[in-house]
């Protein structure tokens, strides 16, 4: 830990593991979605894993290709729903037959239909929350850096270029076999990434 | 977005002759059977052939309803995804016009059902004030008004379609779109009109301006229900594999989950309000629906009707997938079914339910009838609109 951490301070004598540049992956770049989609396909054949693509619009079929689990993000909404649905039930029954009993126009304190509306609101409400939080966390934002952004044309991403990356954690990564194969995929410019 | 895929689809668009000719003859068959059946009905029970007659007609009514509330709606947004499934949409919304003949039995019925009928009402205070609407003369050219307009609308429609057919031009998918934006308006104008006079008038001294709504609500459930049982039904006999797909299935799975929700937004609302406010007349419709018997009732409309679809329907595996999407269409058929006879038979039969042999009869028999002008649409001419400029997008249709 603590040569860890003098290593990262960059101390003359600590220096020598980091001294090794790390690589966030090698990005390739490619004319059309078309093209992108294939090389995901082929690279996936070819037993590669860890692999992100950036695209300046949605692609579809991607997600499959890619491998991408579904998003788990239905069930956290579910669960913030459902969460909503209980503490409405809750407070309608604590704050009219507990807390501050008012009997209005003969209804009983607590009563299931005028607490419907709540219920649905506070469903929904929950549930909103659930699925912008979410998914900023599922998507890790704010992120304030990334390595991606190293590669020389990763503006081409918001633009016309559709950009694969195979990450250096994939089981498979070998910087110049993975440079080969890629450009034999129809990369126009691939690149080693700094992370 | 468009798609350059290359799909290639290889479906048969025309039914083969002797498949349309036997289920033709089926439901000839079968529509034969229940109407003789029905008659006899008519002739030794009239007070409750009338009951069970209404509770069909306004089932498959508002099924046809819900279908020309669909086209519209797709010509409005300009779909692309259902373009596949629009023409059996379309072929549905083409039975309306057979309401302007079912409809007589209704009409020359109003005495054994309606209560403003009877000479009693002139004395009513409340409803003497309503004579001026709810007579039999104006129920007579309401009705015809009504079915008129929605024959209109749907026959336009369609032929606007077909038309499209022979030579794809865009000029009928804007046709389409002007007839569609009034007729959406129309459409629930009217249809809110002939849901108060046909089943909302059997308790004359009530009225809910959300009845309208809930009628149509259920009424397109009822269709995408049998919207998805026809497009299961055909796919079982080999037809439209490669162009509903599961992705449309899930879409149309999406809306039979989304029309459940609406259907239970509407008709709570409805209920709520009137539970809040507690004034006699308003809460006597749902007294005369809790009452008795039909107590019982509540468990179909709370949770068959609503929960257990809602959450059944709620997982995208169960959309996605066909025999548990079909098993979910078909409950939603019979259970919309449910829905109707609660509102209109407690009128007849005050202590609870007591279901006689003509409520199935009448409803086969009206179905069928329903089904063979919806069967006629598909003989010779293709099951999908394939002169639609969005067809191959629909082809290629994926969800994200």
């Amino acid at each position: 830990m603590a040569t860890n951490l003098l290593a990262r301070l960059n101390l003359p004598g600590f220096e020598s593991e980091s001294k090794k540049v790390k690589h966030y992956g090698v990005v390739a770049n490619f004319d059309t979605p078309e093209d992108l989609l294939r090389a995901v396909r082929t690279a996936r054949a070819a037993g590669f894993s860890k692999m992100e693509a950036y695209t300046p619009f949605p692609i579809h079929g991607i997600d499959e290709a890619l491998g991408a689990p579904r998003s788990p993000l239905g069930k956290i909404v579910i669960c913030c729903g459902l969460t909503g649905l209980a503490s409405a039930i809750l407070l309608q029954w604590w704050t009219g037959a507990v807390d501050y009993p008012l009997s209005v126009a003969g209804k009983p304190l607590f009563a299931l239909e005028p607490s419907v509306p709540i219920m649905f609101e506070l469903s929904v409400l929950l549930s909103a929350f659930g699925t912008v939080l979410g998914m900023f966390h599922l998507n890790r934002l704010p992120t304030y850096y990334h390595a991606f952004f190293n590669y020389s044309k990763a503006e081409g991403a918001s633009n016309d270029r559709f950009l694969l990356a195979v990450e250096v954690e994939d089981p498979k990564f070998n910087a110049e076999e993975v440079k080969t194969f890629l450009d034999s995929c129809g990369s126009r410019h691939t690149e080693l990434v700094e992370a | 977005m468009a798609h350059h895929d290359h799909h290639q689809v290889t479906d048969n668009y025309f039914l083969a002759p002797e498949t349309w000719t036997k289920v033709r003859n089926s439901l000839v068959f079968v529509a034969l059977v229940s109407w003789l059946a029905l008659a006899a009905g008519f002739a030794t029970n009239r007070e409750q052939f009338q009951f069970s007659y209404l509770v069909a007609f306004a089932y498959f009514v508002s099924l046809a309803l819900g279908a020309m509330f669909y086209v519209m709606v797709q010509h409005l947004t300009g779909s692309a995804w259902s373009v596949t499934v629009r023409r059996l949409m379309e072929n549905i919304m083409r039975t309306i016009p057979l309401g302007l003949i079912l409809v007589l039995p209704v009409i020359f019925g109003t005495h054994y059902m309606y209560e403003w009928t009877h000479a009693a009402a002139a004395k009513d205070p409340v409803l003497s004030k309503k004579l001026g609407f709810l007579n039999d003369q104006w129920f007579i050219i309401r009705s015809f008004i009504v079915l008129g307009l929605w024959s209109l609308f749907s026959w336009r429609l369609y032929a606007i379609s077909r038309a499209q057919d022979d030579n794809g031009s865009l000029k009928h998918t804007q046709a389409a779109e002007r007839w569609s934006a009034p007729g959406l308006l129309m459409l629930f104008l009217t249809a809110s009109l002939a849901a108060y006079d046909w089943v909302m008038s059997l308790d004359p001294h009530w009225y809910s301006t959300m009845f309208g709504v809930a009628f149509l609500s259920g009424g397109a459930l009822a269709f995408m229900a049998a919207l998805i049982l026809i497009c299961l039904g055909l796919r079982s006999a080999g037809y439209l594999e490669n162009s509903v797909k599961e992705e449309h299935y899930h879409d149309l799975g999406k809306w039979l989950f989304a029309l459940t929700v609406f259907w239970a937004y509407v008709t709570f609302s409805q209920y709520m309000l009137i539970w809040y406010s507690n004034l006699p007349e308003e809460v006597a419709w749902f007294q005369r629906r809790l009452a008795g018997g039909w107590y019982n009732w509540r468990p179909f409309m709370i949770f068959g009707h609503f929960f257990l679809p809602f959450f059944a329907l709620m997982p995208r595996a169960s959309k996605r997938n066909l025999k548990m999407l079909g098993f979910a269409a078909g409950y939603m058929i019979v259970m919309h079914y449910f829905e109707l006879y609660w509102q209109v038979m407690p009128v007849l039969h005050g202590k609870g339910p007591q279901v006689s042999w003509m409520d199935p009869v009448a409803f086969v028999a009206v179905g069928s009838a329903f089904g063979l002008v919806f069967w006629s649409g598909l003989r010779k001419k293709p099951l999908v609109p394939v002169g639609d400029p969005r067809l191959d997008q629909c082809l290629a249709f994926h969800n994200v």
